[in-house]
């Protein structure tokens, strides 16, 4: 697979398909790899792929650094892919500016992240080039999909709000979180608007909560749970229970997954008549 | 510099005074905010001394902000911004805090009410504070002016407007004007002849030298704003050439399709494939119905052009237009491009489709008729001539039930609204039969009579009382054939028995209902439209024809039921609104619109271009646009506000993440102030 992977960022570079390859490569331990980004053919032997391929690479179209470098090939699991197709759906990228390296991916971390339990993109949904052997992917029930929320539904909603609590005050204001996100791409975010200063910046609890329920709620409705925020907060923060919670109630009352397919109207953007409309109260 | 805000507090009469100490009001605002530097409380704000206090207290006090504590801005925020404005103060650094709809009439008691009025207050002049002078935007005028519908809403419009001086361009979907007017026989209470008084303004619009009409076309699509709308218009294949053709009836009187039912008899009548729809139509002049021809038919099967069918071409041999034939079998549709200032919508109604009363045997018994297709039969221009006969076998019926409210008033099934005009109708119809059948019987059910109008009243008393109509209050359950007499079985609950009628005929006043397509046009317009897909108006009292897109305005039943005389005062009442529009040749908008982010080099916007703006936007008014360095290359697209389209209602600045939307007038610092001023006193 790795072999087949640098054969093709290869010829992508020497065609000048691409001028860069975002990629994953060997790390200092053998259990942790690193982003690199490939320019020249004689450099593709620095690609790898194994299962401490964790990064969403999709975070650094948004970067300006990473753009800099020319039309990008990038690798992608099946969770990340789905990034790329909301980027689409919400004109960061255009289809046809980037190449897509599709790997076939049967879990990632170890021991394996949350999110490969109940993954049903083993194969992305969309690739140019598929490396791996494609796998039929699995068809999960919607208890199945949100089973990670069983614990945290059953509590009442003063634990529930006793536990952000106490969650949030760890919090220290890095922005990892946002940093990290491939959908936080706004160049400046609301939490460095302060004409008026709508979020407290200072990491005490207020503002903490402010902070992170918004990065929750602007991640509602297009969050592709790729778990990247939570697995960068120093904190130790389960960002990720928020950001999964919020997906279920898309999915419950919108009907609308995202990052699955580019046609489908954005849920957070479109109203349509028979939208479920129960929650507001 | 820090402003010098004046608080002028409302009595109104007892409406606030009653449940707000207006006196507290004043005084804990003036004590507790440094910045207010006058207070006072008037009895009536918005009387004439009213406003003169306020202009007065501007100058002599030197304010350079101003809040009003009364009732709704919607009522008189225009009032004290212009009394502002006598002074040359800007007139958005007036604000209004609603202490009447939002406090004084909702709180029963003095306490709660004057609280929350010290509240509001606060709020407002902590707005105050930040508001920022804004200057009226000023938008060009395109001095024409587009009727959609060719109905007797449309054509009153269209005349008034034309009449005024400005040109008119008019659009209609069927082959003639005249809409649903056209149809009808008599029209109540004169009963004199439809089609004699709604003729003369059909000729009068065709032969207007301000109008310009499309008939067989619809519109495709609308886009611009207030002022300057680009319309495409599609003008259907009619297959005749309009320029050519003299409509001397030769085709349609060779025509071989003959059974084809006439929409415009309701079905009742028959029509041939290249037809005019009635003999007053505008233009006289025929089109070819493509689904029903022969050689169209043919054509669609073999997959070839029309023209080079052979199956029949009875109709172009039988033109006698010479060289050129004015019959063309492969024309296409056409669109045309009108720039326009300002919209009438007078797009009509349908009637109830007859198949939802199945215990009615609407739709399945032939002699089981609607309120149109008994105008039909009625009418001398008609299948029958205006002779009443049955449909079934042409025999003139000797006992007509009426059923009122089929449709209308029923929830069940769909229409929870009373359609208006069919207790009037039926009375007209009863009337109608018993001037051709003297010896008839017409029973009317009815569940309430409502008559309310002009000569109303009386004329539906003349149908029970002169003209012998009788009259049973109750509903009607089924209605079933029995040999050939239809059974009506109903409720006469006003003696509480039950009747059963063996009757010759039914006649159902189905209810009014929006056209099928009302809710997709309405969406092609950007207006809004209520639960049964009539278009709302902007205010149902104060602005009846006004359609909450600036520019576009209402006229006859596309808005809701209603009959000729209202529909003609509402025509006319739409034409004075595009009239006064068109009379200037620069419009001045609220400058409460929305604007993206600027600012200079190397950011040019905090907008990242995600457009959930532009799909949340109810009035398309987001657009994107390109920012480009100085070799043309595209540094970032970002989103851009149409000033002329954009209706002010912050939906865009509510949807922006990163806060790059803001609303003139409402903007995220003036908005934070209210927030605050309530949080931390």
């Amino acid at each position: 697979m790795i072999e087949a992977l640098r054969k093709k960022a290869e010829e992508l570079l020497k065609n000048k398909t691409v001028d860069v390859v975002y990629g994953y490569g060997e790390g200092s331990v053998p259990e942790r790899t690193r982003p690199v980004f490939i320019t020249k053919p004689e450099d593709v032997n620095k690609l790898t792929w194994n299962k401490y391929c964790v990064y969403n690479l999709t975070t650094y179209l948004k970067k300006q650094e990473s753009r800099k470098l020319g039309k990008p090939a990038i690798v992608v699991k099946g969770c990340d892919a789905k990034t790329i197709t909301v980027l689409i759906k919400e004109s960061q990228i255009k289809r046809e500016d980037i190449y897509i390296i599709g790997v076939t991916c049967t879990g990632i971390g170890d021991p394996p992240a949350t999110k490969c339990k109940a993954c049903d993109v083993n194969t992305p949904l969309i690739y140019d080039e598929l490396i791996g052997e494609k796998i039929g992917n699995k068809e999960f029930s919607f208890e199945e999909r949100y089973a990670e929320l069983d614990e945290y539904e059953k509590l009442s909603e003063q634990e529930k709000w006793d536990f952000w609590q106490k969650q949030f005050e760890k919090c220290i204001k890095c922005y990892a979180c946002s940093s990290i996100c491939p959908l936080c791409f706004c160049d400046r975010c609301i939490v460095d608007k302060n004409q008026p200063q709508w979020i407290d910046p200072s990491a005490h609890p207020r503002g903490n909560l402010s902070w992170n329920v918004t990065r929750a709620y602007h991640l509602a409705g297009r969050c592709i749970n790729c778990e990247e925020c939570q697995r960068v907060c120093p904190a130790d923060i389960p960002l990720n229970l928020l950001n999964k919670k919020l997906a279920k109630e898309t999915e419950k009352n919108f009907k609308y997954r995202s990052g699955y397919n580019v046609d489908d109207e954005l849920a957070m953007a479109t109203y349509k008549e028979d939208d479920n409309q129960d929650f507001i109260k | 510099m820090s402003k010098k805000i004046g608080v002028f507090v409302c009595h109104c009469g007892t409406n606030i005074s009653a449940t707000v100490d207006v006196e507290k009001v004043a005084e804990e605002t003036k004590k507790n905010n440094p910045r207010v530097a006058y207070t006072t409380t008037y009895k009536y704000m918005c009387s004439d001394p009213g406003q003169k206090l306020l202009r007065d207290k501007i100058k002599e006090e030197g304010l350079t902000g101003v809040v009003v504590a009364a009732c709704s801005p919607k009522m008189h925020e225009h009032t004290f911004r212009n009394a502002a404005v006598k002074t040359g103060l800007n007139p958005y650094h007036v604000e209004i805090s609603n202490i009447r709809e939002q406090c004084s009439w909702v709180h029963p008691d003095i306490p709660t009410g004057t609280d929350k009025s010290i509240d509001l207050v606060r709020m407002m002049t902590e707005k105050t504070r930040k508001d920022k002078s804004l200057t009226a935007i000023k938008v060009p005028v395109t001095k024409r002016a587009l009727v959609i519908g060719g109905g007797i809403a449309g054509i009153q419009a269209a005349l008034d407007i034309a009449d005024g001086g400005q040109e008119v361009v008019m659009v209609e979907r069927e082959a003639s004007i005249g809409g649903h007017m056209a149809q009808l026989s008599e029209t109540f209470p004169t009963l004199d002849c439809s089609q004699c008084i709604m003729t003369p303004k059909m000729v009068e619009a065709a032969q207007h030298d301000n109008i310009t009409m499309y008939t067989w076309s619809e519109i495709e699509s609308i886009t611009g704003y207030l002022g300057n709308f680009d319309v495409k218009i599609r003008k259907k294949a009619r297959s005749v050439d309009l320029d050519l053709c003299t409509g001397c009836s030769s085709c349609w009187q060779v025509c071989p399709c003959k059974k084809i039912k006439s929409e415009f008899d309701m079905g009742i009548g028959n029509r041939t494939a290249i037809y005019i729809p009635f003999p007053q139509a505008i233009p006289s002049k025929p089109v070819i119905d493509r689904e029903n021809c022969i050689l169209f038919k043919d054509a669609r099967k073999k997959n070839i052009k029309p023209n080079d069918s052979k199956v029949c071409r009875k109709c172009i041999d039988a033109c006698p237009i010479a060289p050129v034939k004015a019959i063309d079998y492969n024309q296409e549709d056409e669109i045309v491009d009108v720039k326009i200032g300002a919209i009438i919508v007078a797009t009509g109604f349908r009637e109830l489709e007859d198949g939802l009363y199945g215990e009615y045997g609407g739709g399945k018994y032939e002699d089981v008729i609607t309120g149109l297709q008994f105008e039909r039969l009625a009418s001398a221009s008609g299948p029958t001539e205006g002779k009443i006969k049955r449909p079934s076998d042409g025999k003139e019926p000797e006992i007509v039930v009426f059923i009122q409210c089929v449709g209308s008033r029923d929830p069940a099934k769909g229409c929870s609204y009373c359609s208006k005009t069919c207790c009037m109708y039926t009375a007209k119809h009863t009337m109608l039969y018993k001037h051709k059948v003297h010896d008839g019987h017409a029973f009317v059910f009815y569940i309430d009579i409502r008559c309310a109008g002009k000569s109303y009243e009386e004329f539906s008393q003349r149908a029970i009382e002169e003209e012998g109509a009788t009259y049973l209050r109750g509903r009607v359950s089924r209605v079933y054939k029995k040999g050939e007499k239809l059974i009506v079985l109903g409720a006469d609950t006003l003696t509480g028995s039950v009747v059963e009628i063996e009757a010759d005929m039914v006649v159902l006043a189905s209810a009014m209902k929006a056209q099928d397509d009302a809710e997709q046009f309405a969406q092609k317009l950007s207006i809004q439209y209520d639960k049964d897909k009539f278009f709302s108006e902007m205010h149902p009292k104060l602005k009846p024809v006004e359609s909450s897109s600036a520019g576009i305005f209402l006229a006859g039943t596309c808005q809701g039921p209603k009959d000729i005389p209202e529909t003609v005062a509402q025509a006319g009442a739409a034409a004075s609104k595009v009239l006064a529009l068109l009379s200037s040749d620069e419009l001045e908008r609220e400058p409460v619109v929305a604007r993206v982010d600027r600012q200079l080099p190397p950011v040019f916007s905090t907008c990242i271009g995600c457009f959930y703006c532009q799909k949340v936007c109810p009035y398309s008014a987001i657009e994107s646009e390109d920012i480009k360095a100085r070799d043309g290359s595209v540094i970032k697209t970002v989103a851009r506000v149409n000033e002329g389209l954009c209706q002010g209602c912050g939906l865009c600045a509510a949807t922006c993440r990163s806060k790059s939307v803001e609303l003139e007038g409402f903007n995220d610092e003036q908005i934070y102030a209210e927030i605050n001023a309530l949080e931390f006193n």
